[in-house]
């Protein structure tokens, strides 16, 4: 099957949103009320990064700017005078989503967090809690996958069989499973 | 109602790279636009990261709420519009007006042969 036709190409998986249990005013609010500084924690590809993106223009409809801030395994550290750059440049209303923020190690996180005290707030991820108060937590579930396929596909009768242990061989992390999903379809000869 | 429109000569969508992609764009906008111009571009499609490049640009000035303008623009000489198993090339056309962002778009092929170039059947088309 050609990339272009793969139902679980990439551009098709990132236009899945995150499913917020409750609402988000309610999620706004609770932000608001741990004085707009505050993490998403969650394990890999549980949905933090899609929840940060999906926050963002609801923070922008309140008035703030949002300023995001990205590290992963690929790109671990910010290049250096990127930050000095960075916070040069905050303004009052601007809010920093940093996606990724365990990548900083113990002094870097600290000097970031302490800098980032003149901005109108701080969102983050990580993968464990600790560092700032916990906003939400994001898991997965095999319902949830089913879902996220039946979204895709438009029906996952066919696979419906499969997506157990698909989710339990990637222990709980929905990107990984799409992927799978993606190489399956790339596998057949069309 | 707002509506933009694009239409290329001969409603042709196969081109060789270097070729003159011409065509015609026309529109009927209940504001007048910032800025109204046609975009040549190629996305990458798969499993990976979507990479996207404006390769050409074509701005209309002094545009009407409604009009019609002939555009015309030399295709490059790369890269072809190719599919493989993790990853497509796909050439496009669009027509947008901003703020906003409305837009019509033609997806197009470029390669020697006109046709999208097929890495999973060894380059064949």
């Amino acid at each position: 099957m050609r990339a272009r036709d793969n139902p679980f190409r990439s551009e098709r998986v990132l236009s899945l949103r995150y499913r917020l249990g409750g609402n988000w005013d309610a999620l706004l609010a609770r932000f608001e009320r741990l004085g707009r500084r505050a993490a998403v924690v969650g394990p890999h590809g549980s949905g933090k990064t899609t929840l940060l993106e999906d926050l963002a223009p609801r923070l922008r409809e309140a008035g703030f700017t949002t300023r995001p801030l990205r590290l992963d395994t690929e790109t671990p550290r910010f290049e250096p005078g990127f930050l000095d750059r960075f916070f040069a440049s905050l303004g009052p209303r601007d809010l920093i989503l940093f996606d990724g923020a365990e990548q900083l190690g113990a002094l870097a996180w600290h000097r970031f967090e302490r800098r980032a005290r003149a901005a109108a707030g701080l969102l983050v991820t990580q993968h464990r809690p600790g560092r700032l108060p916990t906003l939400v937590e994001t898991s997965t579930t095999p319902e949830l996958l089913e879902t996220l396929v039946a979204q895709i596909l438009g029906d996952a009768a066919e696979l419906r069989p499969t997506l157990p242990a698909l989710f339990e061989r990637h222990q709980g992390n929905l990107r990984d499973a799409l992927r799978e999903l993606y190489d399956r379809y790339a596998a057949v000869s069309i | 109602m707002s509506a933009l429109n694009l239409q290329l000569a001969d409603a042709k969508t196969k081109y060789r790279p270097g070729e003159r992609l011409e065509g015609v764009a026309f529109w009927e906008l209940s504001e007048k636009p910032r800025s109204l111009e046609v975009r040549l571009y190629w996305r990458t499609q798969g499993k990976g990261t979507v990479d996207l490049e404006i390769v050409r640009s074509v701005a209309f000035d002094g545009v009407a709420l409604n009009d019609r303008r002939p555009f015309s623009m030399e295709l490059p000489p790369g890269p072809y519009s190719v599919s493989g198993k993790l990853v497509s090339i796909v050439w496009g056309v669009e027509l947008v007006a901003e703020p906003g962002g409305q837009s019509d778009h033609l997806e197009i092929t470029i390669s020697p042969s006109g046709e999208e170039v097929r890495l999973d059947r060894g380059g064949k088309s």
